[in-house]
């Protein structure tokens, strides 16, 4: 049952990072790939129907937190207390940012949202690489740790591709370039590895703070009969957005 | 200030600030549903305009309860990791079903049902709104099946040093739990209703053009606040059966506990005896408008009253009579930690609170026309 709830959970934090990993590096790239407003809108208008399928992930990563491994789920947030703060901080901007970037009319409104969008993208992607290898160390190095710094880069630079990889599928235009599914999928793979390494390498801690068998067998029974229909949605929203003709509409709700 | 009393302050705003958005979201939904079912089944202009007008307003609504709600739950590890150490067997199994099924299946439908307009068939887009609805009032239902847990916590056993869980069903029929949930659901059905009245008095008041439009949306307002405060003050004074001892005794919890009664009668009389008799007049009787737009915000006041007196009632304890508030905060948070977070927090929601607002009222005062969600360009050619 441990290895069960372990499993769970190491799906919902690789999704993450696989899935919403490309909505940040969507959000990273707009200055780069968006010169103009028209270009940035259909850079947003590309990954806008994801979003909210995507970005849940780690609210469920969370809530799976308190309920399969309580008694870490403090000891990891207020290990990582400055880094979750602003984690929180750039995950807000970014939603703000996409929610409220059509809102009004004007080019500084829309410029100042999508600066949002990608400050709040970059902040959550290195603040990623940050907290994985805090939690890699047990929370035993100073957050300024170099390796630590030198990892968020790298999340920050493997989330920038998988989000160019996601526009060459969905929009070859936006990224000058056409990808398959099946680059898409192997960029997310690699996007996850991060996560994956970390989790796997804490496998025995993990398994040693699972919650007691009795809360595990409710957790089981409430929540896993529910697993095929939330799948279910998600492979809706993948169908619905495919690309093909018409995949980008403008203008976008976001 | 100690620690103790900013890590609860940082609770209280950010949790205020957070059901203010929630509270109409779980009023706007339903609404927004029905609406969408009657451009479905009718096929009228009218009822897709109002499909997409109210949803705009919703959606945008939307947007801080969900980016208030993150920094609510991951506050319970930030500052209140003593809870999930004392508690977290049994508190995280109503949260995680929240989040890992409710509130994953909320998420995925909403950017279906935003984003499928015009690539969805029609009955499957208009699925997409019922299952945000159903899945938000399970959110609600687990969220207020965790909050109370903490006013009476059945349920569950202490062995040793924490609590675990044994009652599964006690749980979920909680005594504090039966009447605070459809309570609740008033009072949200009430606010987003009363949003319908106000935003229409507002338009009518002007001598709109959309006259058909807010009429219809004041009428089904004063349809659905009549339902939703008649729930609300039923379940209300039901909750009083099963209230903890000692609770509204001389405790600060006793202030918001009889504003939020004063009020709601008033409110209940006014809506009951005024509004519903007067249903067919109310939109032809200018004089009424600015009373009726005066009357919008009260349901958020009443809502942040009502949580207000059911959370400092329950003070000193986080857990009735078994975890107090200062053994459930977490070890080591020092003052500026949690000042920092609590500035940082407060100033940048607070701002896109007031921003949102600013942006719904624009919607509300443009009226029906240039509306983002379900936007095509130019209809004319596509079809």
């Amino acid at each position: 049952m441990e290895l069960i709830w372990f499993t769970c959970f190491a799906l919902l934090l690789a999704g993450y990072f696989a899935l919403e990993g490309f909505d940040l590096g969507v959000g990273l790239l707009l200055p780069v790939l968006g010169r103009s407003v028209s270009g940035r809108d259909r850079m947003v208008a590309a990954m806008a129907p994801f979003v909210l399928a995507n970005e849940v992930w780690l609210v469920a990563v969370a809530g799976a937190l308190f309920g399969v491994y309580p008694s870490l789920e403090g000891e990891v947030l207020f290990g990582l207390y400055p880094v979750v703060v602003a984690m929180l901080l750039s995950w807000i901007l970014r939603d703000t940012g996409l929610w409220f970037r059509r809102r009004a009319e004007g080019a500084a409104w829309r410029g100042f949202w999508d600066l949002m969008i990608t400050v709040g993208s970059l902040g959550l992607s290195f603040g990623w690489g940050v907290a994985l290898y805090a939690a890699a160390t047990g929370f035993g190095s100073s957050l300024l740790n170099p390796v630590g710094l030198m990892l968020g880069v790298v999340v920050t630079l493997l989330f920038a591709f998988h989000g160019w990889t996601f526009l060459a599928w969905r929009s070859p235009d936006l990224a000058g370039a056409t990808r398959s599914g099946r680059a898409l999928a192997v960029s997310g793979a690699v996007a996850a590895l991060p996560a994956v390494g970390v989790l796997l390498g804490s496998l025995p801690y993990l398994l040693d703070h699972t919650a007691p068998a009795a809360t595990l067998n409710v957790l089981s029974v409430m929540a896993l009969p529910f697993a095929p229909i939330v799948v279910a949605a998600q492979v809706w929203v993948w169908r619905t957005f495919r690309p093909g003709k018409n995949a980008i509409r403008i203008p976008s709700f976001f | 200030m100690e620690a103790l009393e900013l890590a609860r302050l940082q609770f209280a705003v950010t949790g205020s600030l957070h059901f203010l958005f929630v509270v109409l979201t779980l009023g706007l939904a339903p609404l927004v549903a029905i609406m969408h079912t009657r451009w479905v089944r009718a096929g009228k202009p009218l009822h897709e305009r109002l499909t997409r007008f109210w949803g705009q307003i919703y959606v945008i609504n939307y947007a801080l309860g969900v980016v208030t709600g993150l920094v609510m739950e991951f506050q319970f590890g930030l500052s209140w990791s003593g809870l999930s150490h004392y508690a977290g067997d049994v508190f995280g199994a109503p949260l995680a079903m929240e989040t890992l099924v409710a509130f994953f299946l909320e998420s995925t439908f909403l950017g279906l049902w935003i984003f499928g307009w015009g690539r969805l068939p029609k009955r499957a887009h208009l699925a997409c709104i019922w299952l945000v609805t159903l899945t938000a009032y399970a959110s609600a239902f687990f969220i207020m099946a965790a909050n109370s847990f903490l006013q009476n916590p059945a349920g569950a056993l202490v062995r040793g040093d924490h609590m675990e869980l044994v009652d599964i069903g006690a749980l979920f029929t909680n005594k504090t739990l039966i009447f605070s949930f459809p309570h609740v659901i008033g009072a949200g059905l009430f606010t987003g209703a009363m949003v319908l009245v106000g935003a229409s008095a507002y338009q009518l008041r002007r001598r709109t053009s959309e006259v058909e439009f807010f009429t219809k949306s004041l009428r089904t307002g004063v349809t659905m606040a009549s339902i939703g405060i008649f729930l609300t003050v039923g379940f209300g004074y039901a909750q009083f059966a099963g209230i903890q001892e000692g609770k509204f005794k001389g405790d600060s919890g006793a202030v918001p506990l009889g504003i939020m009664l004063e009020v709601g009668q008033w409110l209940a009389l006014v809506v009951l005896f005024l509004m519903l008799p007067l249903i067919r007049f109310l939109p032809r009787w200018r004089w009424t408008h600015p009373l009726l737009m005066l009357m919008t915000p009260l349901p958020f006041v009443l809502a942040i009253m009502g949580w207000l007196a059911r959370e400092m009632g329950r003070q000193p304890w986080m857990i009735w009579e078994k975890l107090t508030v200062a053994d459930a905060m977490t070890p080591g948070l020092t003052p500026p930690m949690i000042t920092g977070s609590l500035v940082a927090f407060a100033a940048v929601l607070g701002l896109l609170a007031l921003v949102d607002y600013v942006l719904i009222a624009r919607v509300v005062r443009r009226g029906p026309r240039d509306l983002d969600l379900g936007a095509v360009r130019e209809p004319a050619l596509t079809y």
